[in-house]
């Protein structure tokens, strides 16, 4: 891909996730897959940023075992560590075919990207085609704002703005975000926007929301934009990633149950 | 916080009144790394009050909100922070108001201190290198200086300094790993070593180019016994840790004095900005 062409916007691709992918989701590689199913190359290089937590090995672990045996050349970039090579920066965020940002604190990501010219950088990869994916502080830093808890109670934060509206994530996982979300965008601090769960993610084509993928049976999200001063809230259905309906998944899902229950009760486990 | 010597720890915490000193550690420019804060309490939690501030993990450190973060930090005798990256920690910083904290804690008498990029935030200019090139950064400038540091780390680390300087980041001081330079005011103190060889130079713009001038270096640790007649055997036998090369050579050719070229407190000192 060449670095300073630019496509046109509505190829220009982001997917944002309410939470999952390697770091949350260790054994469901379904929304990493969909990650690398959305750029044409033939071996996908891609860049993971660790910064909103602090570039920390558990994170960075995570992607190598998810991406090591993934048909795809992949590195991460430490804005804390030394790297062996000294590559600057603008050559190693340029040359991806997808940008992966890691969860964490979305104040401090913002903050540490300024500080190093990443933000520009980023803008410029996506403009060149650069797939830019990522969860939670990794998904809300592309919106116009987010819900951070940064700075430990859930406050409002502008975020690039690359795409319109705000989002909020983990919003069945960490519930205490999605009242101050919808707060916010009820009296004008933030617009309306999305609100995810984990497991769920939005894929933007330009400034377009054009699917909503799921990697979990029964996860899902919603619109919500504010009228008058009311808010009016939209549920929509994600789209199962991987085999089959997700009404028959979740039906198999609950027979395998049913199974491992009755197996239990006959090697006399009894009920857990 | 060397894996190997307290000496400089021990230095700062004496420059501090308390009896048991408040120390609060910022690991910010490593991102909060686990092993640096488990390292931090190792080495200060037997003998002083101590705590951490973290920006990644706000719930794992100290203070849950913005106010509660400036009033702990201001209630310290002493705050050190971390190495790393001194760009990001500096981001996060200002994201969180913390560099204004850190003026005020400065300005209340609060000992500030740290390595590398702990040392390289208090100045005007520091010498970054990161990725790519070497870069000029602005730190805190709380001391109107530029810094480099493991000045003898990485062979190219002088001749960058150099340019830099010539090209017109303002005079300033290059420490070697294990030496630290204590300002008071912004005026330099007292340099120090944990090393018997450690230096530090100050580097200023003269005429057409740069010139070096080493400091006077005080050594923390116990000297070693006069070289003189010692038989071979002792004197390879006696330093914990192996003296380096050039040291070696200084000391040979009878030149250690030479070494006490300025005294730091003859230096001029700027006013602050």
């Amino acid at each position: 891909m060449s670095t300073q062409a630019e496509i046109p916007l509505q190829r220009r691709q982001i997917f944002a996730m309410g939470g999952g992918g390697f770091t949350m989701e260790p054994t469901n590689p379904l929304l990493d897959d969909f990650v690398l199913s959305l750029t044409d190359a033939k071996q996908p290089r891609v860049l993971f940023l660790p910064t909103a937590s602090g570039d920390t090995t558990t994170q960075i672990n995570a992607f190598q075992s998810r991406f090591a045996d993934r048909w795809c050349v992949h590195e991460h970039l430490s804005l804390f560590r030394m790297h062996d090579s000294k590559r600057p920066l603008d050559q190693i965020v340029l040359e991806q075919d997808i940008i992966y940002v890691g969860g964490g604190s979305m104040r401090n990501l913002l903050a540490i990207w300024r500080a190093h010219g990443l933000d520009e950088l980023l803008v410029q990869a996506w403009r060149a085609g650069t797939v830019l994916a990522g969860l939670s502080a990794g998904a809300m830093c592309w919106f116009q704002g987010g819900v951070t808890r940064s700075s430990g109670p859930p406050e409002p934060l502008a975020g690039l703005g690359l795409l319109d509206g705000s989002l909020t994530v983990h919003s069945d996982g960490e519930p205490e975000r999605l009242p101050v979300w919808l707060a916010n965008v009820r009296d004008g601090a933030l617009p309306g926007g999305w609100a995810l769960d984990d497991g769920v993610g939005l894929l933007f084509k330009g400034l377009r929301m054009e699917r909503v993928v799921s990697s979990r049976p029964g996860a899902g999200a919603q619109r919500v934009d504010q009228v008058a001063g009311e808010l009016v809230r939209h549920r929509l259905e994600p789209e199962l990633l991987g085999e089959g309906e997700t009404s028959a998944l979740v039906v198999e899902d609950e027979a395998i149950q049913e199974l491992r229950r009755v197996q239990r009760m006959r090697r006399g486990l009894g009920e857990r | 916080m060397e894996r190997d010597s307290s000496l400089l720890d021990d230095y700062v915490l004496s420059l501090t009144d308390a009896e048991r000193p408040r120390v609060c550690f910022l690991p910010t420019a490593s991102g909060d790394a686990d092993h640096y804060v488990v390292r931090f309490y190792r080495r200060f939690a037997a003998s002083c009050d101590a705590s951490h501030v973290s920006l990644f993990r706000r719930d794992q450190g100290t203070g849950g909100v913005e106010d509660d973060l400036a009033s702990h930090l201001l209630a310290q005798d002493l705050i050190y922070v971390g190495g790393g990256n001194v760009v990001s920690m500096l981001g996060a910083w200002r994201a969180h108001g913390l560099d204004d904290v850190l003026r005020k804690a400065w300005r209340k008498g609060i000992v500030l201190c740290g390595p590398s990029a702990g040392s390289l935030c208090w100045f005007e200019e520091a010498l970054s290198a990161f990725h790519g090139a070497p870069r000029g950064v602005r730190g805190l400038g709380l001391l109107p200086y530029s810094n480099c540091v493991h000045y003898d780390a990485e062979p190219a680390r002088r001749a960058e300094y150099h340019r830099f300087v010539g090209d017109g980041m303002r005079a300033g001081f290059a420490a070697e790993d294990g030496v630290a330079l204590h300002f008071r005011r912004t005026r330099l103190k007292r340099v120090v070593s944990s090393r018997p060889d450690g230096a530090a130079y100050l580097v200023e713009h003269a005429g057409d180019g740069v010139v070096e001038t080493p400091l006077d270096v005080s050594y923390l640790g116990v000297d070693p016994p006069a070289p003189a007649p010692a038989p071979p055997v002792t004197a390879a036998a006696s330093p914990a840790r192996r003296p380096r090369r050039r040291a070696a050579r200084r000391a040979s050719a009878g030149q250690a004095s030479e070494r006490r070229a300025v005294a730091p407190e003859a230096l001029p000192t700027p006013l602050p900005a």
